[in-house]
């Protein structure tokens, strides 16, 4: 039973998305290039599988690479197949693990109201605490071993568990080899004795449960009958590896969509012979989504002209066709370039050409560029004309200290014996209110009582908080360490502290933007989990997701080009093409032909095909004082001799 | 899908208790033992009208330890009920997707099973008690994430219906058209359209013929039909005298359920015949619900739970034994209390449930196949379990250690070399003793065979008594019943059922089946090689050589009429053949009259026993054991 919409949406799509969406049993890469419509694809076919089989309790599993891009699909499921939403799972890899983790995760002894550490901080003070306990009893053993951390995330990308690391390493000439495989060892073991996991580990653990336990993966085959996967371009090879192990060997109905001219996360793993692998180990019918519906022909060229520089992609794909043919812009208006002086011109000049515009359309402007730090300054100048401008990142942390203590409060209650937790929660009151209580002090109390930090923290701070709204969140606080089920009276009157004070101070944005940013996930962890969420599992669905607020209207976004993945805006300004930005100065380093430039193309190809109506390409002669060359990517696109 | 287990805690006289169920589980017990609180356990947790009036927990619901108690501070109701797979691929497809979620899946044996706990505490700030549903992995965890919402356990409910029957089931209430079952089937009944039609317009003929029959009602019918000109203005209303039901619903709702016992009485409405018959059409009115509309209103693989209070309500014992064929026919999982000692004749020894009450609230006692305990894992418990891989079985996740059937001593001593060193060795090996001494309750099918045989002549009483008395045979079964009187000790009122367990099986058996029921037990056996045998084959069975002692008496003589002619019986005895018809008694040498007295076993020992009841000087001279027996048996434990 499809809607209207639904047959609207259906009717729109040409031939080859149509046999894209009507494909049956089996595998199938989807080649799509960007603006093809693959979403619309994606949404369309999984509606049509549903719609079809509405009589049958099977699901279907769609998984995408941010949180935003899962709700959107699923909302645009909701209004095709009302009511048969419910047979979909759709969401990130991390989180599908984390659910299977959550459920089956006994088997690795992992309770299910396990701890997600999402803070690179949490990691360190975690495997710190470990380290200083090894310590006393293995001389080799020193609290400086915290700086192997980035190896080990290296070794768990790579599922390479404790036990054979110390091999891995000395194959990779890696000195230490041994000591960095101990230091991975205690890691993981504070990790399992917290009940806690990284991101990393969600991938990891959840492969070594499929593969120690194929029942496990055999029964998510048995539920998800059809599994479509976004953005498989940028699948890392552990990522690959789990796809494979749940799917086992005969499973083929893996509906895959990828462009391997939109590889940017090569840096983590990412890499075209993940699609390469796919192409082998599951034999998929092919399919092509070449016609562009996003982009203004002259830019389709460009892309086209771009992207035939490379040499690491499906060798039998075909160029970009443009397709769109309503455009608001004459066409000698659809590609501006713009040279400057120097970077300081570069920034005014942008900012001006901006602020031309008329406020309403300045929520459809985005400013990319290959690192943040150009985004800041033109930020800046943003600011400075009076254009309200936010830099789009994802941000594990709130930024202010009320939302900081909120969830260290709330993780506290949950954990009692924490103590890496305990002097956030301090800081952060003490922050908020002025206070000085020192996370010493509490502890010191604590062990000689007997009773818990929590109890001895509140105790302390409400002697020394006069009435008033922070007299009257330790109120509710206390009430809730004995019975966490009614946590969300905290939660609530910290939104309506939070409101008022934002009313009463309009130049407290930080603030403004925790708020609006709480607002939106608690919305979202209620559709995502229902209305029941206990707190783990509140906390749990935090940990997973960015604390960034939608941007407010009329704003003008700046992001990275890797914040870029997936987004469109009508105009786009590519700022700082020049030799050792775009490309990097590490990629022409290591080499013209390098993977590593092929990747800096990539980010290129990404970045102006965003564009719905216009592209501004921009760069500047001088950089810091040093003079640079316009990017070798404008000559390849045909902009500058 | 059915429901293999389900424990309660804190709820009314339940303190803590844990059965599992089978396809059908009767629970036996006296009155006020709590088993309704156990049907009603399982009844509000799986029902999904909760806040109505009538369901849910209550104040009244939270067990309470002693009189001061307070509900609102006592620990929580909690209710866990379990399904699982019995064999792998046992829940079809379409279950397992849409329960997913839910559900854990044993990754060695592959089978699926979910644990569903509600748990009910008061509430301060809602001031009133308020329940939480929960699923868990075998670890007792409570699943979280997509796992825990609601939606869940609509699902759940979907597939597990239950329907409760009480006790007192009135044939009126359940065929009324707003009852759980008739109604429902009423309102499924489809009449074709054309059928439909026709109907309105017979009845519409009918109607005026009638309305014309007599003047005096077409003359009604006219004066109503002016009331509408008073009432409305505009247009014209009318108004009809309706003698019959308008549209075939009115009749259908009406329909009612007519019966005759035989062909030459009359029929009459249910309602006109006795309780006994009401009560059985209500339970043959589910059948019909169940096979008619189940798979419509639930889903196709949907199990029907019927709780059923006492079956036998109201029937004559004949009626109530053929009841269990049918009961046992009827689809879905059944769950029953019952009082009859008719009914339980036909329930197979495994399906039984004893329901007690004791100091620490409800208990429940049942033959067990296998047995568990919580214990560490380590390689070499993987090993020993390996080695008896139809004896033993270990789950890695909830670390529970299962024995099918009793544990062999070689089987119990390889286990506990397992925990040689480990840190948890004094916990573990206290556990496995305990393993061990649970399974030697196991009573095995074989010997379960030997008893089922016998069984339908067993008076099914014994199941509702306090405690058992074995003796060999019926001469013994009478005199025994005379002394007691004698002795002024009512056996019924005591609930002592007394079993000659030679006639009836093997007594070995008797006492294995009252250790594993927690009947309290006192046996008598002859003298001789037979009664000899008799306290071996006990000895074998895992009872210990103190237990045997105290438990089992043999006469000092190698049988009964030995011991009562040695008792100085031997003049009265002759008499009692002599006023039999038998002359020759009264001379005959002593082995001659043992001989006379073996051949006439229960009239002479009828006889007698009159006697005992009415002559204290004879009844003291009865065997020295009986007299200690009797004295025992009030505080028998």
């Amino acid at each position: 039973m499809t809607t209207e919409a639904f047959t609207t949406a259906f009717g729109s799509l040409t031939l080859v998305q149509r046999e894209a969406v009507l494909v049956g049993d089996g595998s199938v890469l989807v080649l799509a290039g960007p603006g093809s419509g693959k979403t619309q694809v994606l949404t369309c076919r999984i509606a049509k599988l549903l719609a079809d089989s509405a009589d049958e309790s099977f699901k279907v599993l769609a998984l995408t690479f941010t949180d935003k891009a899962a709700r959107e699909m699923l909302t645009r499921v909701q209004t095709f197949v009302p009511g048969q939403e419910e047979r979909t799972s759709v969401g990130t890899i991390h989180s599908f693990c984390a659910q299977v983790l959550r459920q089956h995760g006994i088997h690795l002894g992992l309770k299910p109201d396990f701890t997600i550490f999402s803070q690179d901080r949490d990691r360190q003070l975690l495997l710190e605490e470990g380290l200083q306990e090894t310590a006393r009893t293995e001389q080799e053993i020193s609290t400086d071993h915290v700086r192997f951390l980035p190896i080990i995330d290296k070794l768990k990308v790579r599922l390479i568990d404790p036990a054979s690391a110390a091999e891995r390493l000395t194959k990779a000439r890696l000195t230490e080899a041994a000591l960095i495989a101990r230091v991975y060892q205690i890691y993981e073991a504070q990790l399992r004795r917290e009940n806690a996991l990284d991101f990393n580990s969600l991938i990891f653990e959840t492969y070594v449960l499929f593969s120690q336990f194929p029942a496990i993966a055999k029964f998510v085959r048995r539920v998800y009958r059809y599994w479509l996967l976004d953005e498989f371009q940028d699948t890392t090879d552990g990522q690959y590896r789990l796809i494979k192990a749940m799917a086992g060997e005969s499973f083929k109905n893996v509906f895959v969509v990828a462009d391997d001219d939109q590889i940017i996360y090569q840096w983590n793993g990412a890499s075209f012979r993940q699609i390469q692998k796919f192409t082998t180990e599951f034999e998929p019918k092919v399919i092509q989504l070449t016609e562009n519906w996003r982009c203004p022909p002259g830019i389709v060229e460009a892309a086209n002209r771009l992207v035939a520089y490379n040499s690491q992609r499906t060798t039998s794909k075909m160029p970009l066709v443009s397709g769109k043919t309503e455009l608001s812009l004459p066409a000698e208006d659809h590609i501006r370039l713009m040279p400057f002086d120097d970077d300081a011109a570069e920034v005014k000049g942008i900012a001006e050409d901006i602020a031309k515009r008329p406020t309403p359309d300045r929520s459809r402007v985005a400013v990319l560029a290959r690192t943040r730090s150009l985004l800041e300054k033109i930020c800046a100048g943003l600011v400075a004309k009076r254009v309200s401008a936010v830099i789009l990142q994802r941000r594990n942390e709130f930024l202010t200290p009320q939302f900081r203590w909120l969830a260290a409060f709330l993780k506290q209650a949950i954990r009692p014996l924490d103590k890496r937790n305990l002097p956030l929660l301090v800081e952060s009151f003490n922050r908020m209110t002025g206070q000085q209580v020192h996370s010493e002090l509490v502890t010191a109390r604590a062990e000689s009582s007997g009773r818990s930090y929590l109890e001895e923290w509140i105790g302390l701070v409400v002697a020394a908080t006069p009435a008033g709204p922070f007299a009257a969140l330790l109120e509710t606080a206390r009430g809730i360490i004995g019975d966490l089920s009614g946590f969300r009276s905290l939660t609530e009157e910290m939104v309506d502290y939070a409101e008022h004070e934002s009313l009463e101070n309009s130049e407290a944005l930080d603030l403004q933007e925790d708020l609006a940013a709480w607002k939106e996930i608690s919305k979202d962890i209620g559709r995502h989990v229902g209305s029941t969420c206990t707190l783990d599992q509140f906390l749990q669905e935090l940990e997973l997701r960015s604390k960034e607020p939608t941007p407010p209207r009329d704003a003008v976004t700046l992001m990275t080009i890797h914040g870029a993945k997936g987004r469109e805006f009508d105009f786009v300004y590519v700022v700082g093409l020049a030799e050792d930005t775009l490309p990097s100065f590490q990629a022409k380093k290591v080499g013209d032909a390098s993977p590593e430039m092929e990747e800096e193309r990539r980010n290129c190809f990404v970045a102006i095909t965003r564009t719905k109506e216009q592209l501004i390409l921009s760069w500047a002669a001088k950089y810091r004082g040093y003079i640079k060359q316009p990017s070798r990517f404008l000559r390849e696109m045909g902009f500058v001799p | 899908m059915k429901i293999t287990r389900i424990s309660i805690s804190n709820f009314r006289s339940i303190k803590n208790a844990e059965v599992t169920l089978d396809d059908v589980t009767v629970f036996v017990g006296a009155n006020n033992v709590g088993k309704t609180a156990i049907i009603d356990a399982l009844r509000i947790a799986l029902t999904r009208r909760w806040g109505m009036r009538g369901t849910g927990f209550q104040e009244y619901d939270v067990h309470l330890p002693s009189e001061a108690s307070d509900p609102k501070t006592e620990p929580p109701v909690s209710i866990h009920i379990e399904t699982a797979e019995a064999v792998k691929d046992e829940w079809p497809d379409e279950l397992i997707q849409d329960l997913e979620s839910v559900l854990y899946l044993d990754p060695v044996s592959e089978k699926h099973s979910i644990n569903l706990r509600v748990t009910c505490k008061w509430d301060e700030n809602e001031g009133k008690f308020v329940p939480t549903w929960e699923w868990l992995n075998t670890a007792r965890q409570a699943l979280s994430g997509k796992s825990a919402k609601q939606t869940n356990l609509d699902r759940f409910w979907q597939y597990l219906p239950v329907f409760y029957l009480g006790a007192l089931r009135d044939a009126d209430d359940e065929f009324s058209p707003r009852s759980q079952f008739w109604g429902r089937l009423l309102k499924a009944v489809q009449i074709p359209p054309k059928t439909e039609k026709q109907v309105v317009r017979v009845l519409g003929v009918i109607n005026k013929r009638l309305l014309k029959a007599d003047p005096m009602l077409d003359d009604i019918s006219k004066t109503l039909g002016s009331m509408t000109k008073v009432a409305s203005v505009a247009s014209t209303g009318g108004a009809d005298l309706r003698l019959l039901p308008l549209k075939p619903w009115d009749i259908l709702s009406e329909a009612k359920v007519i019966a005759r016992n035989e062909t030459a009485t009359p029929w009459l409405p249910l309602e006109n015949h006795g309780q006994g018959l009401q009560s059985l059409s209500v339970l043959f009115l589910f059948r019909a619900f169940v096979t008619h509309l189940l798979a419509e209103l639930y889903e196709p693989y949907s199990t029907p739970v019927l709780a059923l209070e006492e079956p036998e309500a109201h029937l004559h014992p004949q009626a109530a034994r053929a009841l269990w064929d049918h009961i046992l026919s009827m689809p879905g999982q059944k769950v029953l209390t019952t009082h009859s000692p008719y009914f339980v004749q036909r329930v197979p020894f495994r399906w039984l449930r004893i329901v007690r009450l004791g100091d620490s609230g409800t208990t429940v006692r049942w033959l067990k196949e296998s047995f568990s305990i919580s214990v560490p894992a380590n390689k070499a418990l993987a090993a020993i379990v390996k080695k008896y891989p139809a004896k033993l079985s270990f789950d890695t996740s909830s670390s529970v250690l299962k024995v099918s059937g009793a544990l062999e001593e070689n089987q119990y001593r390889d286990l506990l070399t397992c925990y040689g060193e480990h840190p948890s060795r004094v916990d573990a090996t206290a556990a496995l003793k305990r393993l061990a001494e649970e399974s030697a309750l196991f009573v095995s099918d074989s010997d379960l065979q030997s008893l089922e045989t016998f069984a339908k002549r067993i008076r099914g009483e014994i199941f509702f008594a306090r405690s058992w008395v074995l003796l060999e045979g019926q001469s013994e079964f009478l005199l025994f019943h005379a002394l007691c009187k004698a002795s002024k000790l009512n056996l019924d009122a005591a609930g002592i059922a007394v079993i000659d367990a030679v006639n009836n099986g093997y007594p070995p058996v008797f006492a294995s089946l009252a250790r594993a029921l927690g009947f309290p037990w006192i046996a008598v056996f002859d003298g001789d090689n037979a009664g000899n045998t008799y306290i071996q084959g006990i000895a074998t069975r895992g009872f210990s050589a103190a237990e045997v002692n105290a438990r089992c008496r043999q006469l000092k003589e190698k049988n009964l009429e030995h011991q009562l002619i040695a008792d100085g019986l031997e003049n009265v005895l002759r008499k009692i053949l002599v006023d039999m018809g038998d002359s020759d008694a009264a001379t005959a040498p002593k082995d001659e009259l043992i001989k006379k007295l073996t051949k006439e076993k229960t009239r002479y020992a009828s006889v007698l026993g009159e006697l005992v009841i009415a002559d204290p000087q004879v009844a003291a001279k009865l065997p020295k054991s009986y007299h200690d027996v009797i004295a025992e048996l009030p505080k028998l434990k």
